[in-house]
């Protein structure tokens, strides 16, 4: 059976983008990452405070907790791939142990779910280590960020975590990203530090190193850049899905959308079956392997695993 | 001092609230109380005790980690210390006097210690997690029996993780808070690297 081809609208007009000049060349000193800086965070400001670009904010904060998960394990040495961490966390049952891993990925997600104005939540995954100086650090990297902009007190924040302790390398990260939040004004936090850090660069930082402040906020600059293109294509991702929505016949397909517009990797057997996660749904186990099928012959959506069984589906790659 | 103290115990147990604040005593008094209370829950439990939970006992401003580095101060000549592990702190004989423990209590073969297979597998499952029963067996070459496994799994060693997805989906294996208090390793990032491990070291 042939379906008549959807129509994606991905107008590259219509969503905000990087200029040219902010993309091309590289960053040479300090001056010119934070004048960059400021360009790109404002068109990421555009495209994550204005919900008529139609991006997915749950869906790009869950993604980029799945990347920031990947790079903090290969700060941490542990190397796990983005597949393993992401079959670790979806695959084990309630109640289990999730391992190194799955816990990595479950940090970074609770990170995309913390409110930036709440210190008490955001101590709270940092750790007893850090929980007496959360407070003193981001209004220092506040005073940072008055003279220097946003990128300078996210450096300021790294480098003062991992004064404390080396291996704090995930609260670090995330004590940057929610210095970014705040300096932006976003309610949600976005993991993107973690992106594009080495291991070289943090060590370089903590020792002070020449040049290590300018190494780091070009690589944090890389990742926001990153970052907008990965809205963009998320939201031009969840325009396709919402376009096919009325084809969907199936009985909750609508809080089964809903799912795919949050969730960049739906189990049909765990998350649609017996009821679809988060709503009083019910789905059977086949309606939910059918729907993941459909939306893949429909091409809105992926199968990301490659598996025959524990298939995994999301809208993103 | 010790006395005064010891006394006001009783009438605050037999008191509806626990107090924590203890307002009434002058500032070193109020310090050296909430010192022996952590110290007497630490003393008092088998398993590390989080931070959550010693901060109940102590007042709402008083640092947990300040309180821990005076006790940890004060012991520095007693044979046993208060270290900081997997999930919080908790007291532990310094090894050095391992063999007089040994000596006096009589272990006999019911020791702690592992047969050198457990130790194996162990291992593997620390550096490996999560894995299951065929990537172990990729790993030693035989069949790791499910009694061994259960053992470990007896001891809290080990605990069920996320299911590997191959058909019968198996479930995989990972290291539990007691393997890390046990090895006296604060995260898995104490593990010894695997490179140093390699023929140039042993």
């Amino acid at each position: 059976m042939t379906y008549q081809a959807t129509a994606i609208s991905d107008d590259p007009t219509k969503l905000p983008h990087l200029p040219r000049w902010v993309t091309s060349g590289h960053a040479e000193t300090l001056e010119t990452a934070a004048f960059r800086s400021g360009a790109a965070l404002t068109v990421l400001e555009q495209l994550v405070s204005d919900p008529r670009y139609g991006v997915p904010m749950k869906l790009l904060a869950n993604r980029l907790a799945l990347s920031a998960a990947t790079a903090t394990s290969k700060l941490e040495g542990r190397l796990a791939r983005e597949g393993d961490i992401r079959d670790a966390y979806h695959l084990t049952p309630p109640g289990e142990a999730r391992g190194p891993d799955g816990d990595l990925l479950a940090f970074w997600r609770a990170a995309a779910r913390i409110r930036t104005d709440g210190a008490g939540e955001i101590a709270d995954l940092m750790g007893p280590d850090f929980a007496d100086e959360v407070g003193i650090r981001l209004k220092e990297a506040q005073d940072r960020i008055r003279a220097h902009g946003p990128l300078a007190g996210c450096v300021f924040v790294l480098r003062a975590v991992l004064d404390v302790d080396d291996r704090a390398e995930r609260s670090a990260c995330l004590l940057s990203d929610v210095v970014l939040a705040r300096a932006l004004n976003w309610k949600v936090v976005l993991p993107v530090t973690a992106q594009r850090l080495t291991k070289t660069m943090l060590r370089d930082l903590d020792s002070n190193g020449q040049g290590a402040d300018l190494a780091v906020q070009v690589r944090i600059l890389e990742s926001i850049e990153e970052t907008i293109r990965m809205a963009r294509d998320l939201a031009c991702r969840a325009e396709a899905l919402r376009t096919v929505k009325p084809k969907l016949r199936a009985k909750a397909s609508d809080s089964a959308v809903d799912l795919f517009l949050t969730e960049d990797a739906v189990a049909p057997a765990s998350m649609l079956s017996p009821r679809i996660r988060g709503t009083n749904t019910p789905m059977t186990d086949r309606a939910a392997r059918r729907f993941c099928d459909r939306l893949v012959e429909l091409d809105v959506a992926r199968e990301l695993t490659g598996r025959p069984t524990f298939r995994l589906y999301g809208i993103s790659p | 001092m010790t006395t005064a103290t010891s006394k006001r115990k009783p009438a605050d147990e037999g008191g509806a609230v626990f107090d924590r604040e203890l307002d009434d005593l002058p500032q070193e008094l109020r310090r050296r109380e909430w010192m022996g209370r952590i110290e007497a829950v630490l003393f008092a439990s088998v398993s590390p005790v989080s931070r959550e939970d010693l901060a109940r006992v102590v007042g709402q401003g008083a640092s947990v980690e300040m309180l821990i580095d005076d006790i940890q101060a004060e012991l520095s000549g007693r044979p046993y210390e208060l270290v900081q592990t997997a999930g919080g702190w908790m007291f532990r004989t310094k090894t050095q006097f391992a063999d007089a423990i040994k000596a006096s209590a009589d272990l006999g073969d019911q020791s702690l210690a592992l047969t050198e297979m457990e130790m194996g597998v162990l291992c593997a499952v620390a550096y490996h997690q999560p894995i299951d029963r065929a990537g172990l067996k990729d790993i030693f070459g035989k069949e790791v029996s499910r009694d061994l496994l259960a053992r470990l799994r007896y001891r809290d060693l080990i605990a069920s993780g996320p299911r590997s997805p191959r058909p019968g989906a198996p479930h995989t294996f990972v290291t539990t808070e007691t393997f890390l208090a046990m090895f006296g390793l604060q995260s898995l990032r104490d593990l010894p690297e695997l490179a140093m491990a390699g023929p140039g070291s042993t």
